[in-house]
């Protein structure tokens, strides 16, 4: 399973993720992960999300600041929304719900990323599972 | 500008349908600036495409590419080149765009990837709306540059229905009511005396009576 993450880099340590997710530098583990840091999460837009979808990855994490605690204000809001539309197009394109998720990093830590991850796995699973029905 | 709206991925899915090499062609003009039909919309609804027909196994070849203006010959012929490596055109251009991309190459299935919807302005972030209906009468000057024809859901000419509440459109409570905005407009203008005016049944037939509209400047023909 190919999965991409987008992450602000101002709310999660590249170095700490990939030690929580057990990936080397090259991103090989039970899953094929990518991660990609971003200065801020309203940096992405459609075009990051969808291009990680057309290049093959089966779903894409996005991983923002709380709310109330982005850096540039707002940028956290512009990304939920921006992936919001995207799941929306996904949908139009065939593939089924929950293949893009946006979780809000809080105090809880990196686990909350690792939750979300297998969230995301279940959801491209039963996905797959549904479409092959 | 004229505003569009992109067609949903389905929609254009069935259009394409049966269609292998497809080149999406945006505009840079109107449709860039209401972001539906730029050099970053054409890469948005391509990749869309990719995904879609991937996902339906349809065999889609995607190229992209951006002009300045589909409307005008002069860069028209900027995409002759990737026209002629493609099966058919799917334009993000408005109405006018798809049409004279269609009427310059002649040979070549051209689709519309937009609903044109207005002329119109962006109000706020995200948000257009129509100002002009494109009558060919124009009575802006009557009512201090606020229009009746598209701001009033009604289109009245000599006053207001009565139905607004408080500031709002009894048709689109979302919307301000149109005369208010004229009645304010006026009077901020020290010109509510052109209230008093009774405006005839306004003329239609320079709007849509008469088929396709032309207009001929013979200064500017030789």
């Amino acid at each position: 399973m190919k999965i991409h993450i987008f992450y602000c880099s101002n709310c999660l340590d590249t170095d700490a993720l990939r030690k929580q997710l057990e990936i080397n530098g090259n991103g090989q583990g039970d899953h094929q992960i990518q991660t990609v840091s971003l200065p801020c999460s309203g940096k992405v837009n459609l075009l990051y999300l969808l291009k990680a979808f057309e290049k093959g990855s089966d779903g894409v994490l996005l991983v923002t600041c709380e709310h109330g605690e982005c850096k540039f204000l707002e940028g956290n809001l512009r990304a939920r929304k921006r992936a919001k539309a995207v799941e929306s197009m996904l949908e139009e394109a065939g593939l089924g719900k929950g293949r893009m998720i946006v979780v809000r990093k809080s105090e809880e830590g990196i686990g909350q990323i690792t939750a979300a991850l297998e969230q995301l796995t279940d959801n491209i699973l039963q996905d797959t599972e549904r479409s092959q029905e | 500008m004229i505003v569009a709206e992109r067609k949903t991925i389905p929609e254009l899915v069935d259009i394409l349908e049966g269609h292998k090499k497809i080149l999406v062609l945006g505009c840079g003009t109107c449709v860039t600036v209401c972001l539906a039909g730029g050099e970053r919309e054409v890469s948005i609804i391509s990749s869309a495409l990719r995904i879609a027909s991937r996902a339906k196994n349809l065999s889609f070849e995607i190229e992209e590419l951006t002009i300045e203006r589909q409307c005008d010959n002069v860069f028209i012929e900027e995409a002759a080149k990737a026209v002629e490596r493609n099966d058919v055109v799917l334009s993000l251009g408005c109405g006018a765009g798809v049409q004279a991309i269609a009427e310059r190459y002649l040979e070549k299935p051209v689709y519309a990837g937009l609903n044109t919807a207005f002329i119109g302005i962006l109000e706020e972030r995200g948000i257009w709306a129509e100002k002009c209906a494109a009558c060919g009468a124009c009575v802006l000057d009557q009512y201090g540059g606020i229009c009746p024809i598209t701001r009033c859901a009604k289109h009245m000419l000599n006053g207001p229905c009565g139905g607004s509440r408080e500031d709002r459109c009894e048709v689109r409570p979302d919307r301000p009511c149109g005369w208010q905005l004229i009645y304010q407009r006026l009077k901020g203008i020290g010109q509510l005396d052109r209230l008093k005016r009774i405006v005839p049944p306004k003329n239609w037939a320079p709007s849509l009576g008469g088929g396709c509209r032309v207009i001929v400047r013979e200064d500017h023909r030789i």
